[in-house]
This record gives structure tokens, C-alpha cells and sequence, in this order.
């Protein structure tokens, strides 16, 4: 089905709000394209576009929701809807990191500020682990050949190269490995 | 010069990271110990989980905001935002095709062991006063798993054991 036409003006601020509010609320991926989904076929694009725009989106590395933004706002507006949807996924973000680390670097010395960060770090440690546990088995059966990479990578980092060099050859020896 | 590096740092580990949490590694490796402490760190990823939005961008803003102010807040953005758009304009469709080609999805599955590894590596450090049998790491670690097992939100997890932490170290 056609959306009906609308002055480019009038779909980037729509873009922009939809954009805005997606990241107000949800923060996982998969909940947000729903949303976005909700917000924008039927009334800025066609539902072919926007499988598109998204399936397209997991190709290239990157935050999610900036990819989102980007691709779905492109589809639908253009280089205009592009920036339009990305400003309104940056902001939020953005506007209240910065307020926070504000209010961080004024009471960081502060005894429950200290409580606070110390009591964080293990539930941030198990969220880690978790999220860690989830990129490796990424779907799929857990290959050998993975488990084998992944020990090789720890014995690396370990003797002291540096993780960002770990990281590529690690993706490098994957086209052999994995063909 | 520091907003060169600060700039370089977040641009490269926004093109290797599929995922603000993904990138916790390689930015841990970067910046711990060069703009900011363990406990900063702990405090940029945990206010970046709990607020909602891209992960990545708030990282940029804490992190950078410690290494140089406002302008580092800007200059680490940027660097964040810059491989999204910049493959966005060309490149992205070298890559759509690319896609196809055996070789981008093996490079994408060697990747993820390493990135695996490095985010535990981070965890570790983060629970290492747990090895000292500091019971109270034990139970807050041991409570978080259950909650975020049970699926509840990591946002709310996350402000419960901090705020479960003021009171525990008092």
C-alpha cells in the first residue's frame, strides 16, 4: 500500500518524533523495531521498504539504534529523513548521559556515590557475562572451531597483546576457519 | 594531541563492535587508565545500560566528557557516529553485496569469540573483590543473575544493586 504524500518538511519532523521517542522508551533492539514499525509503514513507507531498511541495518557494525535510524529514515525521507531520524535518536542518549555525568563528576566523592558504584559493579559483571554468553552462541550450536578461537584469544590477551589487534586477527583466522 | 586520539580511539571501536556492550572490551583496554579509573569505568557502562538509548553514545558522552570536557564529549560522538555514516554512504553498498560473499560472514563469526572473551574479561575485573569473599559482592552478583535470569529489566537490576550497595557498604 502507497503512503499518502506528504510535504518532506512534514515526514522529517514525523521521522524525527518517531526517532525520539523509540529511544526515550525501549532499550533492546528487537522491541524498538516493532515500534518503529507501528509508527512508520503503512504511513511513511511501504512494509517492503522497511524489511529492507532493517535487514540491511544488521549488516554494517554499529549501534542499533543509530542503524535504525539511519536506514529506516533514508528509506523513507531521503538524506533529509536520514539526519532527521538520526538527531532524534541522538538526543535523548545524548542530553541524558550528559546530565548524569555532570551530577557523577559533582558528587563522586560522596560516600553513597561510591556505595552506588560499588554495589552496580557485580550485577553490571553478571549483565556482562550474560550478554558476553549470548555474542558467542549467537543462535547457533557453539562450534568447536569457536571454543578453540575463543582460548586462543584469552592466551593472547594474556601474554599482552593488545585487545584491538586480538580482535582483528581473530575475525581474519574466522574466513579460514569458518569457510 | 588528546582529542586526535580520543577521536581515533571511539572510531575504532565503534567499527569493530556490533553493540555498545560489545565494545566494553576494547574501550576498557583504551581508556582505563589513560582518562579514566576502574570505578569511572564501572560508572560510564552502568549509567549507559540504565538510561535508555544507544549504548555506544552514552559511553561517548561519559568517557569523553572525563578525557576533555565538552569538546571531548563532541569529538568522542563524533568518533562514534562516524562508521555508521560514513559506510552508510558508499561503502554500505559495497558491503550489501558483499554480504553475499562467504568471506564478511566467517570474518563476523571469528570476530565473536574474541569480543566474547574481552567482554569476560571486563566482567572478571568487575567481580574480582568477590574473590576476597567479600560477601556482599557474592550476594549482589548471585541476586542480579537470578533477577536478570527471571528476565526482569537490566535498567531496573542494575539500579537495584547500586542502590542495594549504598546501603550494604555504609
Amino acid at each position: 500500500m502507497t503512503p499518502p504524500a506528504t510535504s518532506p518538511f512534514r515526514l522529517w519532523t514525523r521521522l524525527f518524533w518517531t526517532f525520539l521517542k523509540v529511544n526515550l522508551m525501549t532499550s533492546s533492539g528487537p522491541a524498538s523495531v516493532g515500534f518503529i514499525y507501528r509508527e512508520v509503514v503503512g504511513k511513511m513507507m511501504e512494509e517492503e521498504r522497511f524489511i529492507e531498511a532493517v535487514g540491511f541495518s544488521n549488516v554494517v557494525p554499529g549501534s542499533e539504534a543509530l542503524k535504525l535510524a539511519m536506514f529506516i529514515g533514508y528509506s523513507a525521507g531521503g538524506m533529509g529523513g536520514a539526519i532527521a531520524a538520526l538527531m532524534g535518536a541522538i538526543l535523548p542518549p545524548t542530553v541524558s548521559m550528559l546530565l548524569v555525568a555532570l551530577a557523577v563528576q559533582q558528587f563522586q566523592d560522596t560516600p553513597w556515590m561510591r556505595g552506588f558504584t560499588r554495589g552496580i559493579a557485580p550485577a553490571l559483571a553478571i549483565l556482562i557475562a550474560m550478554a558476553a554468553w549470548k555474542v558467542f552462541h549467537n543462535g547457533r550450536r557453539i562450534r568447536k572451531r569457536a571454543v578453540l578461537l575463543a582460548l586462543l584469544c584469552l592466551l593472547a590477551l594474556l601474554i599482552g597483546f593488545p585487545p584491538g589487534l586480538v580482535v582483528l586477527l581473530a575475525g581474519i583466522s574466522g574466513i579460514w576457519l569458518f569457510r | 594531541m588528546d582529542l586526535l586520539t580520543l577521536f581515533w580511539i571511539f572510531l575504532k571501536v565503534n567499527l569493530l563492535s556490533v553493540s555498545g556492550l560489545a565494545s566494553i572490551g576494547l574501550l576498557h583496554h583504551e581508556v582505563v587508565g589513560r582518562w579514566l579509573s576502574d570505578e569511572q569505568f564501572t560508572q560510564a557502562v552502568s549509567f549507559a545500560s540504565i538510561l535508555p538509548g544507544s549504548d555506544a553514545l552514552q559511553l561517548a558522552m561519559f568517557i569523553g566528557i572525563r578525557a576533555h570536557g565538552i569538546a571531548g564529549a563532541w569529538i568522542a560522538l563524533l568518533g562514534s557516529l562516524l562508521p555508521p555514516t560514513v559506510l552508510m554512504l558508499g561503502v554500505v553498498l559495497l558491503l550489501y553485496r558483499l554480504r553475499r560473499e562467504a568471506w564478511i560472514s566467517s570474518f563476523v563469526e571469528g570476530l565473536t569469540p574474541a569480543v566474547a572473551v574481552l567482554m569476560l574479561s571486563v566482567a572478571w575485573k568487575l567481580l574480582q573483590p568477590a574473590l576476597s569473599l567479600d560477601w556482599r559482592v557474592i550476594l549482589l552478583a548471585l541476586g542480579s543473575w537470578l533477577a536478570l535470569r527471571s528476565n526482569l529489566p537490566p535498567a531496573a537490576v542494575l539500579l537495584a544493586s547500586g542502590l542495594a550497595g549504598i546501603l550494604l557498604y555504609r
